[in-house]
């Protein structure tokens, strides 16, 4: 206990100080108004106010489809990618290195360059799209809901496919080979092998995959607030980027904590899940 | 003589060094003693920063430092970042300026900031619009001097307006739509904005007072709540949606004015409203393709004449800070005559000195200080609160849904004015 206390000092400033203290901002009604910093204990107040905020709502439902729409295009691609990566045609260190630039990029640097890709104006994507006859004038990718939204997602998957694919890449190489021999020889094709052999050996890294891109897809910040600032109308408003809106733009710090503790919860729930499925277990029947 | 230096001797005599330079002025000679080191926070240029941060008067700057026994360090920030970090330093209690930049924020952080404008110099005040004093003017103390004269002005590309058979900048809404249509050919639009981000003076809420007050419209009645569920709020807003089939689409997606700007820079836009600053960076080739075809007038008026908002740019003295004499000496020299003339014919941001705005050299190197001086003469009012940033995101979003035709003006300006009187009654 004696040595492993500093550790436990060190968290305890910068991860339980943080987060209790959170908790209670979100109990409290605390605005920066005037200039002077408010404080009334108001309960569950803030909560309560969640549940008739159209725009929280607006922006639980995007983050929503963003997450679970991020997860399967991830998880696909990821699992793609892998499967090409670990075919011998694929395994030049050359191929590796490049798929792993979009991940290494700084996320606000990211953002910056899909903010011209993006450009309506002066875009490469239209410029492409134009030269290879595909549209007859530039598109506003970010000018309507549906398409910002949808663009932001793109974006966010091409730079977590890099990294969820090497951790399949490392799953798939700890398939034994010798279950695609023993399935070969039962008469197994390729995709009777890859049903019957890779996806349930790999379930363990696919079901960590997966778990671990719902955190980061309920993180999502930079994106937001340097592409569209929320907009159109609220329309690519995630819920991180509204309590960051609350907090330190409308300077309403009570009710930007209760929606930083909603993240919060659903995210400690999975990193629980995390938890859980990397916890070492015993195989029923080994001594 | 070989001197045995082990790593007990290096370590002590690090911390020896270490625990000498936390002892403040430990490295500085008596004669800087009595120096004052003054922090400043400002914008990132190409918006309105001050002598040092941007590439002007700064010989006079130095000069300033050396015979007043001070040092300036400046923060700058690129502008839409400016208040987020400074109601963080704010609510933290860890601010750590003498002077701040503000804009339309006065009344929200008003109890961390001194009315030290209450004490400038009688000269100096008489030589500054009474106006300008407004937005930083908050219990009838004077907190900010505004430091640029800096109204949205119409800025259009001659060349492009004659092709479409105007002679002249539109003068009121209708002479504006049509002028729009027509200015819209050939790939290019009639008109561009940045309607990407709702918030703040500059957003897209703020845009739409200009539309507001030109239609004769208020944001707050007599009682402070929302008054804008009126058919100037509602004809406003339509001016606007009129607009749309004429405006470069992108604009609802462009989130800062620069990216409008580049857009009416380039070529493929023929009019938008703008800051002074525009004029310059109009006519620098490096950045412009329009050069010697751009100008600017007075915004189109409404149902009521025409109007605009102020960009509300002024100095503020922090409470905390230990040389508010000093801090008040240096916002002073920014708004010294020289300083302001060589503000504006370097960086293009007008001064806001009467004496210079009337100087024939400014005149002649920035021909829209005249037009901003006669848009001056209309009604410019920016509604800041201190929940201007809660009010105008409320506002701007719904903008933005009309805009989008999702909804009618009417549906949105009342869905705003509910918005915004839930805002007000919050306030309490």
């Amino acid at each position: 206990m004696f040595f492993v206390a500093p550790a436990l000092i060190v968290l305890a400033a910068i991860l339980f100080y943080p987060i209790v203290d959170s908790v209670l901002l979100a109990l409290q009604r605390v605005q920066l108004a005037g200039g002077a910093v408010t404080q009334e204990w108001i309960g569950l107040g803030n909560f309560t106010r969640l549940f008739s905020d159209p725009v929280f709502w607006r922006a639980a439902l995007n983050t929503a489809y963003f997450s679970v729409m991020e997860v399967i295009l991830v998880t696909l691609i990821s699992l793609g990618v892998a499967l090409l990566l670990n075919h011998p045609f694929g395994r030049s260190g050359f191929f590796r290195i490049l798929l792993i630039i979009p991940w290494a990029i700084a996320p606000v640097a990211n953002a910056v360059l899909w903010k011209w890709i993006l450009n309506a104006n002066y875009g490469v994507l239209n410029a492409l799209l134009k030269s290879l006859g595909v549209i007859d004038y530039n598109q506003v990718w970010l000018g309507t809901p549906f398409s910002a939204l949808n663009f932001l997602l793109i974006v966010d998957v091409w730079k977590s496919v890099p990294f969820v694919a090497l951790l399949m890449l490392a799953g798939l190489q700890r398939v034994p080979q010798s279950l695609y021999r023993a399935a070969y020889m039962d008469g197994a094709g390729p995709w009777q092998s890859f049903l019957n052999v890779t996806l349930p050996t790999m379930r363990g890294v696919i079901a960590i995959a997966i778990v671990l891109q719902t955190i980061w897809s309920l993180r999502v910040f930079d994106l937001v607030f340097v592409l569209t600032r929320g907009g159109p109308a609220d329309a690519t408003a995630l819920l991180n980027f509204l309590a960051y809106r609350v907090t330190f733009n409308f300077l309403d710090l009570g009710y930007g904590s209760a929606i930083a503790n909603v993240i919060f919860a659903l995210t400690f729930v999975l990193a629980a899940l995390y938890v859980w499925l990397l916890w070492p277990r015993e195989i029923k029947g080994a001594r | 003589m070989v001197h045995n230096f082990n790593r007990r001797q290096f370590l002590g005599t690090g911390a020896l060094a270490g625990a000498m330079t936390t002892m403040p002025g430990w490295f500085e000679g008596g004669a800087k003693a009595q120096s004052a080191a003054l922090n400043v926070f400002s914008p990132l240029p190409p918006d309105p920063a001050p002598p040092g941060a941007a590439k002007f008067s700064e010989e006079a700057f130095a000069k300033w430092q050396a015979d007043n026994g001070a040092t300036v360090a400046y923060e700058t920030l690129a502008w839409p970042q400016l208040h987020d970090r400074m109601a963080t330093a704010f609510a933290s209690g860890a601010a750590p300026w003498d002077i701040t930049y503000n804009c339309g924020w006065v009344p929200e952080f008003e109890s961390f900031l001194t009315p030290y404008a209450d004490n400038l110099p009688k000269a100096l005040v008489d030589d500054l619009p009474a106006t300008s004093f407004a937005t930083t003017t908050v219990g009838g103390k004077r907190y900010g001097a505004v430091f640029t004269l800096s109204l949205l002005t119409l800025f259009y590309n001659k060349e492009l307006m004659e092709q479409a058979g105007f002679k002249e900048a539109p003068k009121t809404w209708d002479e504006f739509k049509a002028c729009a249509k027509e200015m819209t050919r050939d790939g290019r639009f009639g008109f561009v904005l940045n309607y990407g981000d709702p918030a703040g003076i500059g957003g897209t809420a703020s845009y739409w007072m200009v539309f507001l007050q030109q239609a004769g419209g208020k944001v707050y009645g007599e009682d402070g709540m929302p008054a804008f569920k009126s058919d100037e709020g509602v004809a406003a807003l339509q001016m606007m949606v009129d607009l749309m089939p004429s405006t470069d689409p992108g604009s609802i997606s462009y989130a800062g004015i620069n990216d409008a700007t580049n857009v009416l820079l380039a070529g493929r836009a023929g009019m938008m409203m703008n800051w002074p600053f525009m004029w310059n960076a109009g006519n620098d080739p490096k950045q412009s393709q329009i050069v010697g075809k751009m100008t600017s007038a007075v915004l189109p008026a409404g149902l009521k004449g025409s109007a605009s908002i102020d960009g509300t740019d002024a100095w503020t003295i922090t409470k905390a800070s230990k040389n508010q004499d000093k801090a008040q000496k240096l916002i002073e020299f920014y708004l010294d005559a020289e300083v302001q003339k060589r503000q504006v014919l370097d960086t293009g941001w007008l001064p806001i000195r009467l004496s210079v705005l009337a100087d024939p050299e400014v005149q002649a190197k920035a021909p829209n200080a005249a037009v901003v001086l006669e848009q001056a003469k209309h009604p410019y009012d920016s509604f800041v609160t201190a929940d201007y940033n809660q009010v105008t995101v409320a506002i701007g979003t719904e903008v933005q849904k009309a805009l989008q035709g999702s909804k009618t003006a009417a549906q949105a300006i009342a869905d705003a004015q509910d918005a915004v009187t839930a805002i007000v009654k919050r306030r309490g």
